[in-house]
């Protein structure tokens, strides 16, 4: 509960920090948040290389140290702030497409939009494949009941492409990658704009151009690798993925750990049979 | 000089057989300030070269709707009838625009059948098409817009400004704050108040104010604080302007919509002031952070 006074100082002091709220919330939406997009839709799209070559890049992420660290502090907790700030400023604003239907202001009713759905699909694929915290009882009795926490970060591309069986996922995916890869490509070029980095027409629609390119690339990358998913044969890559598991470990370059692993290959991959 | 004449003479018949004998309008009315909106149709005998103040000059001595019904004459503003005071301003058929420069043979070429008329809707409305704009110009006061020369003594030849900051300069000192880009503005909302039951003009005035320096200044407050922070006087109040434009409702406002730009009748360049004023933003917040 809150009386009204807290809630009018609560009201000053977001005006006070206007400025440095909105500046914060810029950046964060390039560095981190958007540098790191980058480096996740094209680590994705190494998978059109091949499950192994996928498989190889996602081993190299799993054996940085205190992962879970790096990924609240540089990747979750900005997209948090990131989501707060661009829902209180989205409501500050009020669209007027209709009266004015011109290509900025039609940028910044569709840079909002993205934006509301780059929430809901980056929070559900979260936890659809990532499954929001890495924590025993979590997964066993929440994430997983509910068909979520699929990625297995051992298993990479054939656990990508049981999850994405179907057309409901994909296309999900589909409207979410497009839509970040929109609200980034933007979000630069306003970017440009807030920090003043470029001033006129000419070099706005320089800018422009240059951020629309950006775009297509990204995006490119992208859907290919959601086409990769589903060109993806889940069997094979698994083999694949399981041999070069075994190498990796005798290689000393990763630790076992059976929840970054498909289920139902632990226990069987991991002890010999006994022999009789 | 016989034969231009008739060929003129012959156009303007052809032209006048298209034209219509009668004008339909529809005015978004308001009795007084908080009391509600409703719409009301008029009509008036075409004239050629009519423009939307000789219209509402018609209705407004008319004082009939379109259904016989008499009723007060409309309210409107205006002033120099040459698209340089800004006095006119309203919403005609959806976009904002001075009413002395919309001319009604260009209104229906677009819509034959009616021409829109409404008050802006991001300030108070007094009294139909009249709208209160004195948060426009408490924001030129908020970023101090103008060169601090006061006194009676001669401080000699004022600095040199060079042709090229001129020509930077002079778009942006055409601005004649009529609120074409704050109507526009998506980022701009209306501020309403209403005076309290026997508060005096003055306490009326301050908690207006109070409340206006707290949200958004708008393109045309943003583009006079950079006009004056490039003056080689103007210059002395550069930092108390950056101080506002980076405080409650300053520059971090804006969201780039751009359609400031787009209808500002003086083609200011908005969005490059606003630009300007962001890079400023930048060096002034870095500066006072390690400054202090």
């Amino acid at each position: 509960m809150s009386s009204p006074a807290a809630t009018s100082t609560a009201v000053s002091f977001l005006k006070r920090h206007d400025f440095l709220i909105r500046r914060l919330h810029s950046l964060s939406g390039l560095v981190p948040v958007g540098a790191y997009m980058c480096v996740h839709l094209l680590t994705n799209a190494s998978l059109i290389g091949g499950a192994s070559v996928f498989q190889n890049n996602v081993f190299t992420i799993h054996s940085l140290p205190l992962l879970p660290v790096i990924e609240w502090t540089f990747i979750f907790l900005p997209i948090i702030f990131h989501a707060v700030a661009g829902v209180w400023i989205s409501r500050n604003g009020k669209s007027n497409l209709q009266n004015y239907p011109l290509a900025g202001n039609r940028r910044y009713t569709w840079q909002r939009i993205t934006a509301y759905i780059a929430i809901v699909f980056i929070f559900t694929h979260v936890f659809h494949l990532h499954g929001w915290f890495q924590n025993e009882w979590w997964l066993k009795n929440v994430a997983e009941p509910l068909g979520m926490a699929n990625f297995r970060p051992y298993n990479a591309a054939s656990s990508l492409a049981n999850a994405m069986v179907g057309f409901i996922w994909p296309i999900f995916y589909v409207i979410g990658v497009l839509a970040c890869t929109f609200h980034f490509a933007n979000g630069i070029w306003t970017a440009g704009i807030t920090w003043g980095v470029w001033l006129t027409p000419k070099s706005q629609a320089r800018a422009s151009i240059a951020c629309t390119l950006f775009g297509i690339f990204i995006g490119a990358a992208g859907l290919s690798s959601l086409v990769a998913v589903k060109t993806t044969k889940a069997k094979d890559a698994e083999a694949i993925e399981n041999e070069m598991y075994d190498a990796r470990l005798k290689a000393h370059t990763i630790t076992p750990d059976d929840y970054k692993r498909s289920g139902q290959h632990q226990v069987h991959e991991r002890m010999p049979e006994p022999i009789e | 000089m016989i034969a231009p004449r008739n060929e003129e003479a012959s156009r303007n018949e052809e032209a006048s057989q298209r034209r219509p004998s009668k004008v339909n309008v529809r005015i978004l009315r308001q009795d007084g300030p908080g009391l509600p909106a409703y719409w009301e149709r008029h009509q008036v005998d075409y004239e050629p070269d009519m423009n939307v103040i000789s219209v509402l000059q018609k209705v407004a001595a008319q004082a009939t709707t379109s259904d016989g019904q008499r009723v007060p004459p409309v309210a409107w503003d205006c002033g120099c009838l040459e698209e340089v005071c800004g006095s006119c301003t309203m919403v005609i058929n959806g976009r904002v625009r001075q009413s002395c420069s919309a001319l009604v043979d260009r209104l229906l070429e677009a819509d034959a059948n009616e021409i829109e008329l409404r008050p802006m809707s991001k300030f108070p409305v007094r009294r139909d098409l009249v709208v209160d704009r004195s948060r426009l110009f408490r924001s030129l006061q908020r970023v101090d817009a103008w060169v601090p020369v006061d006194g009676y003594y001669d401080m000699g030849p004022g600095p040199r400004i060079s042709r090229e900051e001129q020509e930077q300069n002079y778009p942006l000192s055409q601005c004649m704050s009529c609120g074409c880009c704050l109507e526009a503005c998506p980022q701009y909302n209306k501020i309403e108040m209403q005076r309290e039951p026997g508060e005096s003009d003055a306490d009326y005035t301050a908690r207006k104010n109070a409340a206006f320096d707290q949200e958004f200044v708008g393109a045309a407050a943003i583009s006079q604080a950079m006009l004056f922070n490039s003056h080689p006087v103007g210059k002395n109040l550069a930092n108390e302007r950056m101080e506002v434009l980076t405080g409650p409702g300053g520059i971090q406002e804006c969201g780039n919509a751009q359609n400031c730009v787009a209808v500002c009748p003086k083609e200011i360049p908005l969005t490059t002031s606003i630009a300007r004023a962001g890079r400023a933003a930048t060096v002034y917040s870095i500066k006072k952070f390690f400054d202090r």
